[in-house]
């Protein structure tokens, strides 16, 4: 299963929940399957893969069935300095959270281009889109982000 | 690396013009242990998207099987035509010699009667052979009364 680990971690951005992401890609495969014959004749299938999880992701997330989705937290890094562990881990937990209040399309921006390493050809041809649209919705997300982040900082020194 | 390098390339980041080397770039400045304190609040952010990049499905995926046989059809038909000419070769060669010990007895004895009979028939024939001379009677009482 060549992109398994990339559906899957762009399917968790978008639906938050482990199982959801985990279910969403078994769907997404077994969609693949079946259009095994179609798919051979699209040059980028990894391109194709991904657009599918989106869809079916975003197609989960308006459905009734996904109302209640729970947010489960990985475990993350350790670092040598305990506190700067607990800092960084704060820090990077926050980041996270700020990143599930994003609008979705931003969140999968910044999810295939900070996280994935997407080029910006590559991504708008995934999101049927253009360039200079994902470059705004990227600079947008970072930059939330960022504010979201300084706001919590200042907040802790106060 | 300069610190108001990272500054620019910051910059651009936020803008969104940074390419995917200069982001790296920024990545790894920001996954060391100096990082200059004025710029120390954005490193939560990358170091957040390294860590998501790392993470992993636990799960299997599972796929239906069919297809899989679909794509070997031609084995099956290849197997059942070997079964086929097995079958009709073990048939064709039992129909000649393998006999078994009651069937051959049966056959001698078939013969033996057939050579019986054949001799009944002999004699049976050289007996009617024999009353032709029967016939010598009606024609010479048919010269008399005549």
């Amino acid at each position: 299963m060549p992109y398994k680990d990339k559906l899957f971690r762009l399917a968790k951005r978008i639906l938050v929940s482990r199982d959801e992401a985990e279910d969403a890609v078994q769907e997404v495969y077994l969609k693949l399957w079946k259009g095994k014959q179609k798919i051979s004749k699209y040059d980028n299938p990894e391109a194709f893969a991904v657009t599918m999880t989106k869809n079916y992701c975003l197609d989960r997330l308006r459905s009734k069935q996904a109302g209640n989705l729970k947010i489960v937290h990985s475990n993350y890094e350790h670092s040598d300095n305990v506190e700067r562990k607990v800092e960084a881990r704060d820090g990077v937990n926050m980041v996270f959270e700020i990143m599930e209040t994003l609008p979705e399309t931003q969140r999968i921006v910044l999810q295939l281009r900070d996280v994935e390493q997407y080029e910006f050809a590559e991504i708008a041809k995934m999101l049927d889109s253009n360039e200079t649209a994902i470059r705004v919705n990227l600079s947008r997300a970072r930059k939330t982000v960022r504010e979201a982040l300084k706001k919590q900082y200042n907040y802790g020194i106060k | 690396m300069e610190s108001n390098k990272i500054e620019m390339l910051l910059d651009a980041y936020f803008e969104g013009t940074t390419t995917i080397q200069e982001e790296q770039q920024l990545r790894e400045y920001f996954s060391n242990e100096t990082v200059a304190p004025h710029l120390e609040s954005y490193a939560p952010m990358f170091q957040a998207f390294e860590q998501a990049h790392k993470e992993c499905s636990q799960q299997e995926i599972e796929l239906p099987k069919p297809l899989i046989a679909q794509r070997r059809w031609w084995l099956s038909i290849a197997a059942s035509a070997v079964i086929a000419i097995g079958v009709a070769g073990y048939v064709f060669t039992n129909a000649n010699q393998g006999l078994t010990q009651e069937e051959q007895e049966a056959l001698a004895a078939f013969e033996k009667t057939k050579a019986a009979l054949q001799q009944i028939s002999m004699n049976f024939n050289e007996g009617a052979e024999e009353l032709t001379y029967i016939d010598e009677f009606n024609t010479t009482t048919k010269k008399i009364l005549k």
